[in-house]
This record gives structure tokens, C-alpha cells and sequence, in this order.
């Protein structure tokens, strides 16, 4: 028996060598095109399924974080917003199917700690080096986040609210939003109905109304106007514009009215703080298409929002070829009608501008980048975007802006808590073609305080529902940004 | 020993701090448990079986311990359970050393083998009590125990195959009858054994569980082969397994599936080939050093803890620790049939060289399956992956290997013949007639 039993030993070894060859061959040979397989997702997921650093806003709440999952699952980390829809327009998402979107698409290599400082950094500790990621905080407040929730409510529209001296954004609020933990979801397929889901929609979710849209601003355009005619020179404190309920502008039989067809007029301040519309049809035209579209060119119109989140939309003027031969759409181009069209972001930026001696800062939202044991990795430096006007002429808008919410359309409305005085314009854009039932976007933008601006803001309201459309950007809007300023100076 | 439960906390250490970049608070618990387990086994063959092979425990447990590493790291809730299964399977261990002092004595007793090993098989077939899993019907429930009786079934076989050719192997070697060309045994001699297998692998069969009736297969025509030294049993046996196959491979689409998959597995990736492209995807991230515990993705194998434990283990340990992996049964295999070369019974040599057939066909069956060097039959890789009654079985054939291996040395006088526990009791009861002499041949079988 026993050579047999050696015979065996010797077969069953023979069969372990084999095992052994074949091995080396899977884990050695065919290593790089098991590696290169389309099929074999181990490497995007792993890229994919790995420590993630948390998303903080300015007063230290996390908004994105990555937790441990149970184990077990086929992944190890799952990212999850803490606040659900409350920031899903800065923070973005984080899938693995769909990519990622906002923070976590512009500021990935330092979430997941492949920036070279990280990496770096990573060498020296063998223990961590697994987990490198870092942090990033935003410049908003989560007080003032909530406040522009809960003062905007169920309706459409947006908030922000911009520190006026840098642009830094203090409170950037959309509704529609949606809650970016559904679309985290590892489920592929579930993530990829949701969104479907949400781009279905008529209302957009996924776009932030904020800076992703843009709206016809109404009498809140009225700042540029005023600004290029100062400018100009057309027009100074002293000009007086006449009384009238209506003026018909070249080109066609149509009159342009006031609001709710009233006879309006008086000196720049008399005008701008009752927000008549004639004058500034009147200045348009008079200023001419060219100089007003210079104007627009100056404020940022027409390109981009340089803004630090990808995918910001253009606010829209027109052209100077289009307006001569179009006169009456500069008229009404005027006050913020017409194919105006302005981002909201944009309109804040440009309320801060007033605030800041005419020089219009580059909005950002993302404040410091830091490694995973705190250091800091970068901070944005803050940036001017523009000089949209002179400091003198932006002093004296200041001073039509104070008397807007002293005394004209925002005084019933706009009103800060412990006596602060802001200035305002506000808009009322009418949707609406002749004989249709009326449709309105509601708008106030501003800044406070009025000596000693800190922010500014611009509040939007979708003119989607009767509610909204029947009201002014002074009596719906401004009660908006009473509250969300009130939560942003009280702090 | 101690270098094994060394490797496996360290391992374990390491799997968590991949994971978690901390050290695990569960460490000194886990490490005090499994250490005083390897430890008590440790003990308990030092007191009951000085004299036996010193390498078989540490091998086997530092496969049960690479094997729990694994399993905790693909999920918490199993290496709770797998901790328990390891604490019986050691109990069952030294129980059945303490047991077991005599292994000559289980010659005696190959009829209730016989009949055991036919019912553990034949019980995941009675209605009420069997139930089918993973498509094989090889569970039995019994209250709020779930095992599989094959596990156990194979080392009832073994005992009763040893027995039987040890008895009989001369009858059947001489070839008696004329049978056209081939001389062949008198029926009578042959005709138990042949049912055996025949039983057995129908059974198998029945249960769709081919790696098992593989295993069996292997186990039946080895002993007979090592029995009769007739190489004819084993171009005999061949045939028979090719034909089998052939029969098995017409007969049912799941083996018709199972070979496809193997020849292919990366044209049906979206189906049954899903499993294993998926290995060979972990086996190839792994590479030669592996990622590390805790850092792979070897939850993505279906069925990891389990069949297809070798590639989370290749994944994340690599090609080194995959090839430790087959080191160790190359040891085992080794000390096993080592232990059948010493021995000079015809029935220790049998049982030896069975029940290391039984460990080292089953992990090449399975860990060739994984590998695609064989088409891929569901079978435990012995003492690496999840399940109690496969980690429990193997700790009883453990304790067997382990029993033979010291009767030899203690017949070959490398360590002193002191009484055995069990004697000592006796004696201690008065009942030392019964416990004198090791050659007590007096009892024949109790057919």
C-alpha cells in the first residue's frame, strides 16, 4: 500500500501545482486585461467608494458628509447630505453612475484627497494615508440659509444674499430643490429614476433658480438705466420728467402705461422711489440703443456669472442692431421689460455693487479647501468682477435706493428689525401679453445697512400662480427679504 | 501554534484598520477568544495525543483563522456565527480525542458507519426535514439547527470504506471470476462496496450537489486503488467517471450550465457567468501582493464568505496569500498520508490516507472551480470558508488524523506508551480488563 499511498501524495500534489500555475497565471499574467475589462468596475469603485471629506457651511454645519455603511453591502461609504434639499443646489450630489455635480464636482480632488498637497501629506503618515480626504467650507451662513427657506415657503423664486464687499454668498436658496440623498443612493437604476423623475418636472428642481435661470427683472433694471443715464450725464437729481399716465415711443401705436395705468412723474429721486415706468422708457430711448447696450456690456450682461459653481446662466439685454430697429422693446428694455432677462445672482451681485462704491464682485460660494487634519489647503481670495459705475454716480443710487425703502414701492414692506434702514428697488415683471390674464414675476433687491452696507440681496418669486401675479415685487418680495436680512445682520 | 494565532490577529488587525483606519475595539476579545480556543486544541493533543504529527493543528488552524479574517470583513453578523461554529468544531475536536483512544477499535464499528453515512446522506431528502438551498437539496432543519448531514456523511464513509477494504481488501484484489476479457473479484466481495459508491453518488446526484458526489467518487476509487494496489480499479474508476459524466452531462442542464461557464464564463457575464467572471476580476485586482484587507472589493462575489471564499482571499491578500492558502493543504495533505506511510495497520492506513484524500480533493475541487482549472462544483473549502457543519466536520477529521498519528508514534516507540485517559479511568472504575494491550484483535466486526 504504501507506494501507492506515495503515488498519491504525489498526483494530488501534482494537482496543487496546478492550482498553483493557473493561479499565477489569473493573478499575474492576465492580471492587466482583467484590469482593462469594461465589465470590471472594481477600479471606478473604488475610486468611487472611499473616504470622502464633509461640506460645511461658514458657521460649522456639515451639509455633505460620507458615513460608514453597513458592512456587508457592496459599498463601503455612502454619501449623505444631512440637511436634505436645504443646499442640494451648492453641495451638488455624488453617485457613481450619474458623476457629481456642484462642491462635490468642482472641489472632488480635495473631498477625496487627490490634490498634490494631500497626497503629499498622505506619505508621511502610513496609517492614514488610507484616509486623506479633505474638507471643504462654504461662505453660507445656516441661519440665514433657513430663514431664506422659510420665508420663501412653498412659492417659486429664490434667495441670495451676497456679503457686498467681497461676494461672498451668505444665503443661496432656490425652490424647487430636491434632496440630493435620493439621487446618492447606490441603487444605480433607483438614482437614475429620480432623476428622471426631477427632469421631468415643469418646475426644474435640479436647476437652481438662483443662478441656473434667469427672469425678466421688471423695475429692478431700472438701476442700470438710472446708472448709465447718470453716467451719461442725461439726466441729475435735478431733472424733473412730466406727469403722464402713458407714452407711446416710436415705431408703434402701443402706449406704454405705469403700474395699474397711474399718472406718474417728478424729479429722478420722485420717479425711481414710485418706480414710474414712462421716464425710464423715455431715458432708454434717449440714452439710445448703443449706449444702453454699453451699459449692459458694463454690468456683466451677456456673459456668464462667474460664479464658482459650474453650469451659472448669462443675463440677456440684446443687441444694438436689434434695438434701433426695435425702439419700442428699448423702452420698455427701459425698466427691466421686453427680452430682458436677468439672473438673480446677477441682480444681487449688482445690489452689492451699489453698496460697494460701484465695483461688482465675482460671487463665490466655496470659502476654504483644508486637508484631512484641519490645515488649510486654500482659501478664496475674493475678486471684482466689474466696475459697473463710477463710485459717485453708485452713491447716488444708493441714495434713490434708501428712499425706495423709506418712502417708495418697498416702504410698506421692506422693513428691518431694530430700526437698520436699507435701500431697495423692486420689480414687478409683467409676463402677460395684452388681454391675457395677469402674470408676474415678483423681485426686490437691495442692500443694508444703508451707511454702512454689509449685504445684499436679491429675492425672486416665480410669477407662476394667481397669488404671485396679483401682488408687487414691494409687497411679496419684501417681506421675504425683511426676514432673511434681519437673519443675516442679527447675526 | 502561536505563530498561527499571530498571523491570524494580525491579519484580523489589518482587515479592520483597512476598513476603518482605527484599530478595532472588538481586537482584544477577538484575540483572547481565538487564541485560547487554538490554545485549549493545542492542549488538549498535547494531553491526549502527545505523540501525534505537530504540524496538523497549527495548519489547519491558521486556515480557520485567514478563513474567520475573511469572513469578518465581509460581514460582522457571520463572524459572530463563525466564531461559534469554530468553538464547536474544537469542542467536537477534543471530544472526539477523548473519545477516540483507540482508533483501531472503529474497524469494528464500519457497519454503523455504513449505516450512518447512508443516513446522513439520505436525510435532506426526507419530506419534512430537508430543504433545498442554493439549488441543491443538502439541508436538513431540525428545530433551529440548519446543517448539512454530506459534511458529516463523508467522514462516516471514510471510517466505513477503511473498514471494509482493510477487512476485505485481499478478497477483492484477487480476481476470481472470468468476465470476457477482465478477471474480476467474487460479486459477493465486491457488491457492498460498489453499492456504497453507487448509493452515495446517486444520492449525490439526486441532490444536484455534484461537487460532493466528485468528492465521494474520488474518495471510493482512491481507497479501493490504495487497497488492492490494482492500477485496473483505477482505469476501471476512470471510466466510470467519464461515462458518468457523459450520462450527468446529457442528462441535466445544470451540468451541461456548469460547463459552459467554465469553458466561458465571460459570454454569459449578465448570467451564470457572472459569479466567476467575478472572481477572476477579483484574483486579477488582487495581483501579487493583493489590496490589502479591508481595501478590495470581494463582497462583490457572490457567494464569498462561502464557495468562493479563495478569491476574497486572493483579492485581498494576493497571489502570496492565496498560495499560503495552498501551502498549507499541500502540509496537510503531506502529514496526512505521512501518517498512513508510519501506521502498519491496513485499516489506520486506509483511514489515513481517506480522510486526507477527503481534505485534499475537496479543496482542489472547490479552489479549482474558483480558479477555472475544473468546471466549478459548490463544495466548503475545509476549515477557510463559512458553515458550521463543514468547519465541524473537518475539526472531527482533524482529531482522527490527529489519533492516528499518535497511535503510530506511540507503536513505533517514539513516545512513551502511557496509559491513555481513557485507560486511566477505566482503571480508575475497576474495569481494566477491558483496556489491556493495543493489539486487542480479540472482537471481530459486528456484521
Amino acid at each position: 500500500m504504501n507506494q501507492r499511498i506515495r503515488r498519491l501524495a504525489v498526483a494530488l500534489l501534482v494537482l496543487y501545482v496546478i492550482l498553483f500555475a493557473q493561479l499565477n497565471f489569473i493573478q499575474v499574467g492576465r492580471k492587466a486585461s482583467l484590469d482593462a475589462d469594461v465589465r470590471n468596475t472594481r477600479q471606478t469603485v473604488r475610486d468611487f467608494d472611499r473616504p470622502r471629506g464633509p461640506i460645511l457651511t461658514a458657521d460649522g454645519v456639515v451639509i455633505a458628509e460620507s458615513v460608514r455603511t453597513e458592512p456587508g453591502g457592496n459599498y463601503t461609504w455612502q454619501r449623505t447630505y444631512p440637511e436634505n434639499d436645504l443646499y442640494a443646489h451648492l453641495t451638488g450630489y455624488f453617485t457613481l453612475a450619474y458623476g457629481a455635480t456642484q462642491v462635490e464636482r468642482v472641489a472632488n480632488d480635495v473631498l477625496s484627497g487627490r490634490t498634490t498637497e494631500q497626497q503629499l501629506a498622505g506619505v508621511w503618515s502610513i496609517f492614514d494615508a488610507d484616509d486623506n480626504s479633505g474638507s471643504v467650507t462654504l461662505t453660507v451662513d445656516s441661519d440665514v440659509q433657513e430663514a431664506a427657506r422659510a420665508a420663501l415657503g412653498e412659492r417659486e423664486g429664490s434667495v441670495v444674499v451676497l456679503d457686498v464687499q467681497t461676494g461672498a454668498v451668505k444665503a443661496l436658496w432656490s425652490w424647487p430643490s430636491f434632496d440630493p440623498n435620493l439621487i446618492s443612493a447606490h441603487d444605480s437604476a433607483e438614482a437614475g429614476l429620480w432623476l428622471q423623475f426631477l427632469d421631468l418636472l415643469p418646475s426644474n428642481p435640479l436647476l437652481a433658480n438662483a443662478y441656473q435661470e434667469r427672469y425678466m427683472p421688471g423695475s429692478t433694471f431700472k438701476i442700470l438705466t438710472t446708472a448709465a443715464a447718470l453716467e451719461n450725464g442725461t439726466v441729475d437729481l435735478a431733472t424733473v420728467f412730466t406727469e403722464e399716465s402713458q407714452f407711446i415711443p416710436p415705431q408703434t401705436t402701443d402706449p406704454i402705461e405705469n403700474y395699474d395705468g397711474s399718472t406718474c412723474g417728478g424729479d429722478l429721486t420722485e420717479v425711481f422711489r414710485r418706480s414710474c415706468n414712462t421716464p425710464f422708457a423715455r431715458l432708454a430711448l434717449d440714452l439710445g440703443a448703443s449706449t444702453m447696450v454699453e451699459a449692459a456690456t458694463r454690468f456683466g450682461i451677456g456673459e456668464k456669472v462667474p460664479f464658482d459653481l459650474p453650469s451659472a446662466a448669462s443675463s440677456s439685454f440684446g443687441n444694438v442692431e436689434y434695438f434701433e430697429e426695435n425702439l419700442p422693446l428699448l423702452a420698455i428694455g427701459g425698466f427691466g421689460q421686453g427680452n430682458t432677462q436677468m439672473v438673480p445672482l446677477h441682480m444681487a451681485a449688482i445690489a452689492a455693487a451699489v453698496a460697494n462704491r460701484g465695483t461688482m464682485m465675482q460671487p463665490y460660494v466655496i470659502d476654504a479647501t483644508r486637508d484631512h487634519d484641519g490645515g488649510l489647503l486654500d482659501r478664496t481670495a475674493p475678486q471684482v468682477w466689474r466696475q459697473i459705475m463710477s463710485p459717485e454716480v453708485a452713491t447716488i443710487l444708493s441714495d434713490l435706493m434708501e428712499e425706495v425703502a423709506r418712502r417708495g414701492t418697498a416702504s410698506c414692506c421692506f422693513r428691518l428689525a431694530n430700526g437698520v434702514i436699507g435701500a431697495a428697488k423692486t420689480g414687478t415683471a409683467q409676463l402677460n401679453g395684452p388681454g391675457e390674464p395677469e402674470r408676474s414675476h415678483a423681485w426686490i433687491v437691495g442692500f443694508a445697512p444703508v451707511e454702512a452696507p454689509r449685504y445684499a440681496f436679491a429675492v425672486m418669486l416665480k410669477g407662476t400662480n394667481a397669488e404671485i401675479s396679483a401682488g408687487t415685487g414691494g409687497t411679496l418680495a419684501g417681506p421675504v427679504a425683511s426676514k432673511v436680512m434681519n437673519a443675516a445682520l442679527g447675526d | 501554534m502561536v505563530m498561527a494565532g499571530l498571523v491570524t490577529a494580525g491579519a484580523y488587525t489589518l482587515a479592520s484598520l483597512g476598513q476603518n483606519a482605527v484599530i478595532p475595539s472588538r481586537i482584544l476579545p477577538f484575540l483572547g477568544l481565538v487564541l485560547l480556543l487554538l490554545v485549549s486544541a493545542h492542549v488538549a493533543v498535547r494531553w491526549l495525543a502527545s505523540g501525534a504529527d505537530s504540524t496538523l493543528l497549527p495548519v489547519a488552524a491558521l486556515l480557520n483563522g485567514l478563513g474567520y479574517v475573511m469572513i469578518a470583513r465581509l460581514s460582522e453578523r457571520l463572524a459572530g456565527l463563525q466564531t461559534t461554529w469554530t468553538f464547536i468544531g474544537i469542542a467536537v475536536f477534543i471530544t472526539v480525542l477523548l473519545l477516540v483512544q483507540r482508533i483501531n477499535d472503529l474497524s469494528r464499528y464500519m457497519w454503523h458507519f455504513f449505516a450512518a453515512g447512508a443516513f446522513l446522506l439520505l436525510l435532506p431528502m426526507a419530506p419534512g426535514v430537508g430543504f433545498t438551498s442554493g439549488g441543491a437539496r443538502i439541508w436538513v432543519n431540525i428545530g433551529p439547527i440548519n446543517f448539512q448531514p454530506g459534511e458529516f456523511a463523508k467522514l462516516a464513509l471514510a471510517l466505513f470504506f477503511a473498514g471494509y477494504l482493510a477487512d476485505r481488501g485481499r478478497l477483492i484484489s484477487t480476481s476470481t471470476r472470468r468476465f470476457g476479457p477482465f478477471w474480476i473479484p467474487e460479486p459477493r466481495d465486491l457488491l457492498p462496496l460498489v453499492a456504497a459508491w453507487a448509493f452515495s453518488v446517486v444520492v449525490m446526484v439526486g441532490q444536484r450537489d455534484l461537487g460532493s458526489s466528485l468528492l465521494f467518487f474520488t474518495l471510493f476509487v482512491v481507497m479501493v486503488w490504495v487497497a488492492t494496489e490494482k492500477t485496473s480499479y483505477l482505469v476501471i474508476g476512470l471510466a466510470l467517471f467519464v461515462g458518468a459524466s457523459v450520462v450527468a452531462y446529457n442528462l441535466f442542464d445544470h451540468v451541461q450550465t456548469r460547463v459552459s461557464v467554465w469553458l466561458d464564463p465571460w459570454s454569459q457575464y449578465e448570467g451564470k457567468g457572472y459569479q466567476i467572471a467575478q472572481a477572476m476580476f477579483a484574483l486579477g485586482n488582487g495581483g501579487i501582493t493583493g489590496t490589502g484587507l479591508g481595501r478590495g472589493l470581494p463582497q462583490r462575489i457572490p457567494e464569498a464568505k462561502n464557495d468562493f471564499i479563495f478569491a476574497a482571499i486572493g483579492e485581498e491578500m494576493g497571489l502570496l496569500g492565496a498560495t499560503i492558502i495552498l501551502l498549507s493543504f499541500v502540509v496537510l495533505i503531506g502529514a496526512g498520508l505521512r501518517i498512513a506511510l508510519r501506521t502498519q495497520r491496513p485499516f489506520e492506513k486506509l483511514l489515513a490516507t481517506g480522510l486526507t484524500t477527503i481534505v485534499g480533493v475537496q479543496a482542489f475541487i472547490i479552489i479549482g472551480g474558483v480558479i477555472r482549472v475544473v468546471p466549478l462544483t459548490g463544495i466548503t473549502l475545509p476549515f477557510v470558508s463559512y458553515g458550521g457543519s463543514s468547519l465541524v466536520a473537518n475539526y472531527a477529521l482533524l482529531a482522527l488524523l490527529i489519533r492516528l498519528s499518535d497511535v503510530s508514534a506511540r507503536r513505533l516507540g517514539e513516545v512513551p506508551d502511557t496509559p491513555m485517559l481513557g485507560e486511566r479511568l477505566a482503571a480508575r472504575f475497576g474495569r481494566r480488563n477491558e483496556a489491556i494491550g493495543l493489539d486487542d484483535d480479540a472482537d471481530g466486526d459486528d456484521s
